[in-house]
């Protein structure tokens, strides 16, 4: 059953974007019935809000970039759909708030049209969201992709301590930044390695990169976020953005599930993969570097 | 010994009631009109999510705490990431049970009524600073800023 949505502002009191948005979370409460969450409360005794966490997912506004609300539902363990900075609302509507607590109409209008706006995209994600459920024969499919991805892969594995890590055999190769590539013609899919997910811990939010857009080889492919830090995917290959995992904006704990197949990042039209080849390491060879890395650092 | 100069207040920033509005709105007032200069303001989400300086200020320097309701979110956050606050505040306490627990309101949800329960919490809070720091002299108040024709500035 797909999860309902909720809000979490950050209230913050000593910048009005704060208050930028808790009126926007309270006109998405109060005209839209959505289940607003108090971040003050949440802290003090989080098992109030322990039922409705399981059924929601949340968005997150929060008013600067302390990002206070993200890292309380971090701490909560809220599953985050989607997130808002205030701030950059305000800056790219050229909106200066002022000092006071009293916003001007100004605001007060963005506020209504940025909660109509934010009930309109989650209603749409939902939708989305279960067309593609509906699709998927056993629940268990991706977003559409335009690779033969292999149905089944054969891993080798090794741990140290309770970590275990799995390596991907045959046609992956990997970068230094503990992401993999796997290529079929002039197309590749990208994601992330076991590594990764390990040390992030729990992944709480996919920040996608945006289709259409070129990426040279070890430029910026999207970001994971958990409690712990922000990871960048490091982009193995350069070329074009043609598909993301969509669902992960949704179930970003993919990553953590299986970071080779269900939890896939992008897709990318190739630029020029004889050359990025050049840079990047085969299974064999990711196997030892990672075994070196786990014992240096200690994960 | 640390010479006190100004007092932290801690806001509810409470969407459970009405009175987490009521608090912040007259925690606004104190700092920026009541007594500008002798308090500050410490963001409860901010201090709950780890500002380290928000904490560092509650250890040192005087604060009060004004909760929208009786489960005292601020006060207890407080005490158990600073310590000890200098006066705990209630909105519930100070008006009444029915008009703190109503549920949350947006700014154009404002009228005369909530106006006159937001001074009644200022004044209060007012009175909490002067107690810890002494009522200023009135050529020591800043002068606050004037705002437009026909709107109080909050």
């Amino acid at each position: 059953m797909m999860k309902r949505w909720g809000i979490l502002p950050c209230n913050g009191l000593d910048k009005p974007a704060g208050q930028l948005a808790r009126e926007i979370a309270l006109y998405l409460a109060q005209d839209q019935a959505k289940t607003l969450a108090c971040p003050v409360f949440l802290h003090s005794a989080p098992s109030v809000y322990a039922k409705v966490k399981e059924e929601t997912q949340w968005l997150v506004l929060d008013g600067c970039n302390t990002r206070c609300a993200s890292k309380l539902a971090a701490e909560a363990g809220f599953a985050v759909g989607k997130k808002i900075n205030v701030s950059e609302l305000t800056e790219k509507e050229n909106l200066k708030l002022g000092r006071s607590l009293r916003l001007e109409p100004e605001a007060l209008a963005l506020a209504k049209r940025s909660a109509l706006d934010l009930a309109a995209a989650l209603f749409t994600a939902r939708t989305d969201r279960e067309e593609k459920t509906a699709a998927i024969p056993d629940g268990k499919g991706q977003t559409d992709s335009g690779v033969d991805f292999p149905a089944s892969i054969t891993y080798t594995e090794f741990r140290q301590d309770k970590f275990r890590f799995r390596v991907p055999q045959g046609e992956f190769f990997f970068n230094e930044n503990d992401c993999w590539v796997w290529v079929q013609g002039q197309r590749a899919r990208v994601g992330v390695s076991d590594y990764v997910q390990q040390s992030l811990s729990d992944i709480i939010f996919f920040s996608a990169p945006e289709l259409g857009a070129e990426v040279e080889q070890f430029g910026v492919l999207g970001s994971l976020e958990s409690s712990k830090a922000v990871f960048e995917v490091i982009a193995p290959v350069a070329g074009k953005v043609v598909a993301v995992n969509e669902e992960l904006e949704g179930s970003p704990e993919r990553v953590n599930e299986n970071p080779y197949e269900q939890g896939w990042i992008a897709e990318v039209e190739l630029t020029d993969w004889e050359t990025d080849r050049e840079l990047l390491l085969d299974a064999g060879q990711y196997l030892e570097y990672l075994k070196n890395k786990v014992a240096d650092f200690h994960v | 010994m640390v010479e006190v100069k100004k007092v932290g207040i801690i806001s509810c920033s409470g969407e459970e009631c009405a009175g987490g509005g009521i608090s912040r709105l007259a925690a606004r007032h104190v700092l920026e009109s009541a007594r500008p200069g002798r308090t500050v303001t410490i963001c409860l989400p901010l201090f709950l999510a780890g500002g380290e300086e928000e904490r560092y200020f509650a250890r040192t320097f005087p604060t009060i705490t004004i909760d929208g309701c009786d489960k005292r979110c601020a006060m207890r956050a407080t005490e158990k990431l600073s310590g000890q606050v200098t006066q705990a505040l209630t909105v519930s306490e100070l008006l009444d049970s029915e008009s703190a627990l109503a549920a949350p309101f947006s700014q154009r949800q404002l009228n005369g009524e909530r106006e006159k329960q937001i001074a009644k919490v200022s004044a209060a809070l007012t009175e909490a600073v002067d107690e810890i720091i002494g009522k200023p002299a009135a050529k020591d108040l800043l002068t606050p800023t004037t705002p437009p024709a026909g709107i109080r500035l909050l």
